[in-house]
């Protein structure tokens, strides 16, 4: 804990946040994308049979990745690169403000605003007629899990991102590759090959982790929850190595790369 | 430099390197550069666009990592001792960057947070002159404006070490002698102050000691009196063909673009004999000027290449705008 002090102060990593929060609310445009657009695939719940595990699962794993994608990946990368067009972060930077500091109050905003549509999944679901997560905590894990993940993606990205033009696409990569794990689930008759490549996407294991976590759903052609809580734990395990193993390695890499200012 | 001077500086300078890219490409910005900038003073690093001050700046910021050579900072290293450092140093950039959305108020609210002892955000507002923006957004401000708010963030959290590059570039000439008076006040206050410029003015005014850099490296140092030392006085004319080149004390003669310069080590004596053979010779010596010695004209001589208190000139004088003012 005394390593992490020194590199990063609670009290300056607040108020930069809650001033980054200020600056997102001030930019309506960015400010619908991130904390509006994720709730719309909850319309979904509609949709189909009333309750229906399947129905719920394709809803709110949909959510999960525009929560990961837009309010986490895209928003802290633009924000990320745009004040670093700016010369913001360099200016910072010759101030006390450590550079945790920085990363961690770009990333922040974003990230509460995505555990808060989480939070906020939970009753709208139960309102239109699904059941509340077979195991919250692995739910919790999930969001928590993502948002690191998808960070450490956006700060990778940003290290070979010209300008907040350019993201728009230098993300695609990442889009790409997190909206295709999904399709394990949704394409009952994908070959077997095919699929255990593709559950080693982030994406795969993000909507792996909700259908377990949330519906107890057992494998990818399940439609009723059969798993009891204490099950989820084991299905859940390759999953979660898998996010632990991208975050490991987006880290890594947003590590060596990192830039604070623009290419001269 | 002595012992003494060493522990009498705020930032200490060796063999200073920096260079940009690598292999074919590479490019040497600072090339070799010792600077000392004793405590309590305002340093002046002098130099046309180019010549390495914001490259040194930024080693010294802990900005850049240097190719080669050693950085005391306070005594401190500026990379390894960073966090220490900036509470004791205010540094402003050439180029910096500001929130757009947030208004003048809210800009210096957020710096303050970051400080562990700040003055006040009003202080600050006062101190340059800002009250009136206090809460107009960062994008609607001139670049003046945006200039002190910058300013009002390098001062906030009372700096012993001040580092300001270029800090009047791009500033209106009242809103220079403002920022002049602040730095001066800073000095008065026992800070000590590096300071880039290429505005020769501006050194001259503000800096007790000069450090010009031509190319990567420092050229000349000392206060501005010394640095003109070495160089001749000038004396010059509307151009007089026949005008003999053996005067006294004249060292040269230089024909060129309609005018006629003659160099001297002693002005009131070759002036004298100037004077004295044009009215012997009924020569009218049309916009006559004589000058002493200045900073200016040892600048321009370094930024053409060419620095007679070096060596000799190898190639004939151009016409010196300094003396033409």
């Amino acid at each position: 804990m005394t390593a992490l002090a020194d590199r990063l102060s609670l009290r300056r990593t607040a108020s930069l946040t809650r001033w980054n929060m200020v600056l997102l609310s001030r930019n309506r445009l960015a400010l619908f994308y991130a904390a509006v657009m994720p709730l719309l695939p909850l319309a979904l719940l509609l949709t189909g049979e009333r309750g229906s595990a399947s129905v719920g699962a394709g809803a709110i794993v949909t959510m999960f990745l525009v929560i990961a994608l837009f309010p986490v990946y895209y928003n802290v990368l633009a924000q990320f690169v745009s004040r670093r067009d700016e010369l913001v972060l360099k200016r910072m930077r010759t101030g006390e403000t450590r550079d945790t500091e920085l990363l961690a109050s770009v990333a922040l905003p974003g990230a509460l605003i995505a555990l808060v549509l989480s939070a906020v999944a939970l009753p709208i679901s139960v309102a239109l007629g699904q059941s509340l997560p077979v195991n919250p905590l692995l739910y919790m894990a999930l969001a928590v899990l993502a948002v690191i993940m998808f960070s450490a993606f956006a700060y990778w990205t940003a290290a070979w991102t010209k300008n907040a033009e350019a993201a728009q696409l230098t993300s695609m990569p990442i889009i790409i590759l997190a909206s295709l794990g999904p399709l394990t689930n949704s394409i009952p008759e994908m070959a077997d090959r095919l699929r255990d490549v593709l559950s080693l996407t982030p994406g795969a294991a993000l909507s792996d982790l909700v259908r377990i976590g949330w519906f107890g759903l057992d494998g990818p052609g399940a439609e009723q929850a059969t798993l009891t809580f204490a099950e989820t734990w084991g299905q859940a395990a390759g999953p979660l190595v898998v996010m632990a193993a991208w975050t490991y390695v987006a880290v890594v890499l947003a590590r060596r790369s990192m830039r604070w200012e623009p290419r001269a | 430099m002595n012992n003494n001077q060493r522990s009498n500086s705020a930032v200490r300078v060796r063999g200073l390197r920096r260079t940009y890219g690598q292999g074919a490409s590479a490019y040497e910005a600072v090339r070799g550069v010792d600077l000392d900038v004793p405590v309590g003073s305002i340093t002046a690093l002098l130099g046309t666009n180019g010549a390495g001050k914001t490259s040194i700046l930024e080693v010294i910021e802990g900005l850049a990592p240097a190719t080669a050579g050693e950085v005391g900072v306070l005594g401190l290293d500026p990379v390894a001792d960073r966090a220490v450092l900036r509470r004791r140093t205010g540094i402003l950039l050439q180029r910096s960057g500001f929130s757009g959305d947030l208004t003048v108020r809210e800009t210096l609210r957020m710096w303050s947070a970051t400080l562990t002892s700040p003055r006040s955000v009003d202080d600050m507002l006062a101190l340059l002159s800002l009250e009136d923006r206090a809460d107009v957004r960062m994008l609607a401000l001139s670049g003046g404006e945006t200039r002190r708010v910058d300013l009002a963030c390098t001062l906030m959290g009372s700096p012993e070490l001040v580092i300001l590059d270029e800090p009047t570039t791009g500033l209106d000439p009242e809103s220079r002698r403002e920022v002049w008076q602040l730095v001066s006040g800073l000095r008065d206050g026992g800070a000590t102050v590096l300071i880039t410029t290429h505005y020769l003015e501006e050194a001259e005014t503000l800096a007790d000691r000069l450090e010009i850099m031509h190319a990567g490296r420092i050229v000349r140092s000392g206060t501005p009196t010394e640095i003109a030392v070495g160089h001749p006085s000038k004396i010059s004319f509307a151009n007089v063909p026949d005008v003999p080149d053996d005067l006294a004390e004249i060292r040269r003669v230089v024909h060129e673009h309609g005018r006629t310069t003659l160099e001297t080590d002693r002005l009131q004596t070759s002036l004298s004999a100037l004077l004295a053979w044009a009215a012997h010779n009924d020569v009218a010596l049309d916009d006559l000027d004589a000058r002493s010695p200045s900073l200016e004209t040892v600048f321009l001589s370094i930024a053409d290449g060419r620095d007679p208190a070096d060596s000799a000139p190898r190639e004939p004088l151009t016409d010196d705008e300094g003396a033409l003012r």
